[in-house]
């Protein structure tokens, strides 16, 4: 990533490097086909059976709500937990929140394996399936 | 007792740490930055270029500029304080390597005898939005947790506690009646159990909150209400677990206090040290307060350090 590997960036240029950093990753999810070193081959098959954009919306809010973010706040599949300022008590209430709103119960191995709202989502409809 | 490592002007040209002597056993130092007094771009600077890229990424990944900051400080504040304890010269904040156990836990990757680091050197770190902690042992597993004093849940305690804590932690908690007690209760409890599960380094899902009981214990024997004897001398913390035997359950002590009057930060180390067949040898604990590269102040025996339980 370009990012990592200028030593020089400093820290004011941080917000601009993030945006830059965020828009080169998006560009090399969407044509990569090997996959290299990143996570876009893994990310390729999840798409084929992701979580209806329905249940994404609604693991966001709860995100957003439990983080107390302002409701124009970009979330998405996969915004990471911590990356949005999430600790682990902030995590599990997470959690504790989606259990409540889609009626499931997330054992906590399960639930330590849910870093990102995408496998969040993707969780729920494991679960639902099963019911 | 404050320290200047250096004059200020010093660190432009080549940063430079108080070098520490390694803890003994069974003693912890715990060292701690408040993000909001580290105001310097060229200091945070300096912390960005000990960094390894994996960290920088992972840096830059958060989201804000503040929470930025605080990922920038807890790996700033890992390498600068690891670095303190060289028993030569030859190492640097950014030359330590990291590497993780098989359940994930963040270990230092010790590099043949020139590293001049000692092997039994372990290490956790913790951090809210407004507190960075490191602790530090020589061959005790430790596991640290902070959280701030007045932290508040967005569900009812007693729900989030049925959910995810054992029986007589709910007991415990219910029978509290003032709401604000419960909530601080809650709150010590939780980062009590945080810090045992990261001292056994197996993860959140080794150790399930609900199979372990976390509970005070009075040392002198009888009846005692922990919330009425607050005594820190005779109160003791001690954990029992569903899936461990006692005499592994008894090899871990536990240290809560207050944190910078902001904190509850609990410590749980384990305990190998057998002296004169006594099981538990109180924890011994220094604490600095520290902005590395500029300057570190030893608050032990201050009010930033309040202890709770379990300190001599």
């Amino acid at each position: 990533m370009a990012s990592a590997t200028a030593s020089s960036v400093s820290f004011t240029s941080l917000s601009s490097s993030l945006r830059q950093n965020q828009v080169s990753h998006l560009k090399k999810v969407s044509v990569s086909f090997g996959g290299k070193s990143f996570k876009p081959v893994p990310l390729r098959f999840r798409v084929a059976c992701a979580a209806k954009p329905e249940t994404v919306e609604k693991v966001c809010e709860i995100v957003r709500k439990q983080l107390a973010l302002p409701a124009d706040s970009a979330i998405t599949g996969e915004s990471k937990f911590a990356s949005l300022g999430a600790d682990s008590l902030d995590t599990v209430e997470i959690v504790m929140g989606l259990e409540e709103e889609f009626e499931i119960s997330v054992e906590e191995e399960s639930a330590q394996s849910i870093t990102t709202v995408q496998e969040a989502a993707d969780m729920i409809e494991k679960l639902n399936e099963k019911k | 007792m404050k320290l200047h490592c250096f004059d200020r002007k010093f660190f432009h040209s080549s940063p430079s740490l108080t070098p520490i002597q390694l803890p003994s056993p069974m003693e912890t130092h715990l060292w701690y930055v408040i993000p909001r007094e580290v105001k310097s771009e060229s200091l945070l600077n300096k912390y960005l270029d000990i960094l390894s890229p994996c960290e920088k990424e992972n840096v830059f990944q958060m989201r804000g500029e503040e929470p930025r900051k605080n990922a920038l400080l807890a790996r700033a504040l890992v390498r600068t304080t690891i670095a303190r304890y060289q028993i030569n010269s030859r190492v640097s904040p950014r030359s330590l390597r990291f590497k993780k156990n098989i359940h994930g836990k963040p270990e230092l990757e010790w590099q043949f005898s020139d590293h001049g680091l000692s092997p039994s050197l372990h290490f956790n770190i913790s951090h809210t939005s407004s507190l960075v902690t490191c602790g530090v042992t020589i061959n005790s597993q430790i596991g640290i947790d902070v959280e701030e004093k007045d932290r508040t849940l967005k569900h009812n305690i007693l729900s989030f506690a049925r959910r995810y804590f054992s029986k007589d932690e709910v007991q415990y908690l219910a029978a509290i009646l003032d709401p604000e007690v419960q909530r601080q209760e809650f709150v010590k409890l939780w980062t009590l159990k945080e810090a045992y599960v990261k001292a056994l380094g197996r993860g959140f899902s080794g150790a399930p909150f609900k199979t372990f009981t976390i509970r005070y214990k009075g040392v002198t024997g009888g009846s005692f209400n922990p919330l009425e004897d607050l005594n820190p001398e005779t109160l003791q913390i001690v954990v029992d677990s569903f899936d461990d035997p006692i005499e592994l359950t008894s090899n871990w002590q536990f240290v809560l206090l207050e944190l910078a009057g902001s904190h509850y930060a609990a410590i749980c180390m384990e305990n190998n040290v057998d002296i004169e067949g006594e099981r538990t040898v109180p924890v011994k604990l220094t604490v600095w307060k520290t902005i590395p590269f500029l300057e570190d102040e030893c608050v032990s025996g201050t009010d930033a350090v309040k202890r709770i339980s379990g300190l001599k």
